[in-house]
């Protein structure tokens, strides 16, 4: 068993991923799987692998006694900061009261997708890497510290080896805090995790660069994480209307920039890249209820993406302001989150307390505007249409941390026929693996970690979902409302051959609605484009 | 007489330490809201999956949740059921059950046999009945949850790995209460006489066995030990729970929100990354409204 301590080992790896929990068949083939990802010697020489042998960051480990003086004093700078109110307001209280208030009983650690999958590694358990972070402020930012820590046997070396493995074991938690809903104190293993991330990123300039580079600062630049200028996203939602008129015959032309409209519909704007038919949906669906509606070409006001709700507090309410502040030139009633879980809890949650007066235009769902327009009648639907097995993710941002669970099940009863619920479900589900930021996330060997360990679990749910009709000649739908979700769906149900072992197919819930839609006449969900 | 002194002190460090503890959580800045479902605020129906306000169309126009009684049921079933303990870790809710009670029988007796003392309430029967079955029963149970407890952080491989010194040392020290408290009772003096002596006439502490004196130490340390340790939970759920947890209040509903939020966009930042404060100190307001990032380019 490994013990705390061991992390500041400054030889060999922490631990490998070989006791997973097993699948059932056909998926507990290992054979059938595509072969792990081997990192090259050269790489492997220049990144830090020592935790799990897997790199969510391509950190560098510091090759000189002064280059790793240097890295350890930047990590104390940011710790002395991270625990000031100045530099975290933000989320100085809840760490606090997560660091002082653990009294390590462990009730939460079988609550963890993660650590469960993995056959109860220890490294991946939810309170390691707290505890580890716990020890290091307690030694090295209290008073008396180190005395203190060396008689309660808790201290830590703090090396190079420490802070590498600890910053790559804080990507190792989807943050999706079934642990934090287990602890009999309140304490929060997922916000420590964070808080860990953000200071890296904050202070020491350490982030994965999906979620920076290409992410936050991609879209504060260009308005959107996908890299879509203004210009770009007009373009291809036009292409979208196009493509509704092909498929439905109905003419659509999105509006743009409407004043005064009473709906700002804000995408995740991967949608209109990855997953089309979804943006697509949402616009049958609102013009066919009569809804006033605009999306809005202003930078970050057509991509609800905030990445910095993963790891770091500027970039997070940089573009935070940046949504609120297109709302508030279009002066619309309400916006809209479209299908996207970390959107709905950055903008209608987290943001909230950043923006007041005229910024704090109201948030809604797209889960409970659509609820309301299929509830209301306003629609022809013919459930027969949907007559296949369908279950429900849940995303963790839209349904455990903000308590959005009936309204996307209200319609689902109401228009599919076979829906089924996962075991467990609602605000106790299991995050689909790909959870805050890990669903883009597949650098290095990143990506088979995600398959193999992280969405393990939620696998094991949606097969037994469809335990009585396994066959891949019965097409089963998974609803998945959230972008983050699809993409880790994408690539989780690739990797296990998911459609050809079970036909088994991912996506939105607009598009159930539209399939449903008595007006139209061919079925829009598509199976041949699994 | 130094028993005398060492127990003033510790009550008055139990009571400064918690306070400081508390009004140090007080004055901390407003967080953002970190709120995690299931809450029990909001209507009955809704509570039973975990649902919100958020599942209302319009819901900024609805009134806000309210919910004392809930979270109060919540917290009842928690503190003295243990249920989360119960829902997630079985094998431990025995031992953690019997010392939490333990504790909770000590204090209430405690608090009888003060109440006894001032009120001079000799010829109150049951108030003395209950001082002299609840006091070793609260040590009874103790000592039970106690060397359960040390026995299964030092076996249990759930807890095994973190077990450390300071563990060991809390549970230790809360069964030599215990087990100091049910000795005590060989020397005559009973938890009442213990404290009657205490409030009325210390001098004659000295009269005492030394397993009530020792017994009297070990509660008078533990008092004052008790503020600077995770121990504090018994109390500062109120902030993990209903400050935080449950804390799902919009500020579209809170008149103070803007005020509150100008203070803090006032705070200076300093991180050190190229994105944010690498040129130096810069306010929040600043960083909040700067649209590009402070350069891209990463350490």
């Amino acid at each position: 068993m490994r013990k705390i301590g061991d992390i500041a080992s400054q030889t060999g790896q922490l631990t490998e991923v070989h006791n997973l929990v097993p699948l059932p068949p056909p998926y507990d083939r290992v054979e059938d799987l595509p072969a792990r990802k081997e990192l090259k010697p050269e790489v492997l020489d220049r990144i830090d692998t020592s935790l799990d042998g897997f790199s969510a960051l391509g950190l560098s480990r510091p090759q000189t006694p002064e280059e790793e003086r240097k890295f350890i004093d930047r990590f104390l700078s940011g710790l002395e900061k991270l625990l000031s109110a100045d530099n975290n307001w933000t989320f100085l209280e809840p760490l606090n009261l997560s660091l002082d208030h653990c009294a390590r009983c462990q009730s939460c650690v079988e609550a963890c997708p993660i650590y469960t999958a993995s056959g109860h590694d220890e490294v991946y358990r939810p309170t390691f890497r707290s505890e580890v972070f716990r020890r290091l402020v307690n030694q090295y930012h209290k008073s008396g510290g180190r005395a203190l820590a060396w008689l309660k046997g808790e201290d830590i070396e703090l090396n190079a080896a420490t802070l590498c493995r600890l910053l790559e074991s804080a990507y190792r938690c989807t943050l999706c805090r079934r642990c934090a809903q287990a602890c009999p104190m309140g304490v929060d293993n997922a916000l420590l995790t964070r808080e860990i991330r953000k200071l890296f990123s904050m202070e020491m300039g350490i982030a994965p660069k999906e979620i920076h580079d290409k992410g936050s600062m991609l879209q504060l630049r260009t308005g959107s994480s996908t890299g879509m200028n203004a210009r770009a996203v007009r373009d291809n939602v036009a292409f979208l209307d196009e493509e509704i008129r092909d498929q439905t015959g109905l003419t659509i032309e999105t509006p743009w920039d409407k004043e005064g409209a009473d709906v700002l519909l804000i995408h995740n704007a991967g949608e209109v890249l990855a997953w089309p038919e979804n943006p697509m949906a949402f616009a049958i669906i609102l013009e066919a209820a009569g809804i006033s509606w605009t999306m809005s070409s202003d930078l970050a006001g057509y991509d609800s993406v905030n990445y910095g709700l993963w790891y770091d507090d500027a970039q997070f309410a940089r573009v935070a302001v940046r949504q609120a502040e297109a709302a508030r030139k279009l002066k619309v009633k309400k916006i809209v989150l479209g299908e996207c879980g970390h959107g709905h809890k950055a903008s209608m949650v987290t943001a909230d307390r950043l923006l007041c007066g005229d910024l704090n235009v109201p948030r809604e769902s797209a889960l409970v505007l659509l609820r309301d327009i299929v509830m209301s009648g306003r629609l022809a639907l013919d459930p027969s249409r949907n007559d296949f097995p369908v279950t429900l993710h849940d995303p963790c941002n839209m349904v455990r941390m903000m308590g959005i669970v009936e309204p996307q099940r209200e319609i689902l009863r109401k228009i599919c026929p076979q829906f089924r619920e996962m075991t467990p479900h609602g605000v106790d589900n299991y995050c689909c693996g790909g959870g805050s930021g890990f669903a883009i996330m597949s650098g290095y060997n990143f990506a088979d970690w995600r398959f193999s360990v992280a969405g393990r679990m939620k696998l094991k749910q949606i097969l037994n979902a469809f335990a009585d009709c396994p066959s891949p000649a019965v097409k089963k739908y998974v609803c998945a409302p959230c972008s983050n979700c699809k993409g880790q769906f994408r690539d989780l149900f690739q990797y296990y051959g998911v459609w050809e072992k079970s036909g088994i197919l991912y996506g939105g819930l607009a598009e159930l609605i539209v399939n449903a839609m008595a007006d139209i006449s061919q079925p829009y969900i598509k199976w041949e484009f699994h | 007489m130094l028993l005398i002194i060492l127990i003033s002190v510790a009550v008055i460090v139990f009571f400064a330490g918690n306070a400081v503890r508390i009004v140090h959580f007080l004055r901390m800045p407003t967080p953002l809201r970190w709120e995690l479902y299931p809450i029990p605020k909001g209507p009955r129906a809704r509570q039973r999956y975990g649902g919100s306000y958020f599942e209302q169309s319009d819901w900024w126009t609805k009134s806000p949740d309210t919910g004392r009684t809930g979270e109060l049921a919540f917290m009842a079933k928690e503190v003295f059921l243990l249920r989360s303990v119960w829902e997630n870790f079985r094998g431990l809710w025995l031992w953690s059950w019997l010392l939490h009670w333990g504790l909770y029988f000590y204090l209430l007796t405690t608090v009888l046999a003060v109440l006894a003392a001032v009120l001079r309430a000799g010829s109150f029967r049951l108030l003395h009945l209950a001082v002299l079955y609840g006091f070793p029963l609260a040590c009874s149970l103790g000592v039970a949850g106690s060397l359960g407890l040390l026995v299964m952080r030092s076996l249990h491989p759930r807890l095994r790995g973190y077990t450390t010194r300071s563990s060991v040392f809390n549970l230790t020290l809360l069964g030599a209460v215990f087990v100091t408290g049910l000795l005590s009772l060989s020397d005559g003096a009973g938890l009442d006489g213990l404290v009657r002596v205490l409030l009325r006439s210390p001098a004659s502490l000295g009269h005492y066995g030394k397993i009530s004196q020792a017994h009297l130490a070990l509660v008078a340390f533990f008092l004052a030990y008790f503020p600077f340790t995770h121990m504090t939970h018994a109390y500062m759920k109120y902030f993990t729970w209903h400050g935080v947890r449950w804390n799902d209040s919009p500020a579209i509903h809170d008149p103070r929100a803007a005020k509150r939020l100008a203070a803090s966009l006032q705070r200076e930042a300093t991180w050190a990354a190229a994105h944010i404060a690498a040129g130096g100190p810069v306010k929040w307001s600043e960083v909040a409204s700067d649209p590009g990032g402070r350069g891209a380019g990463r350490a």
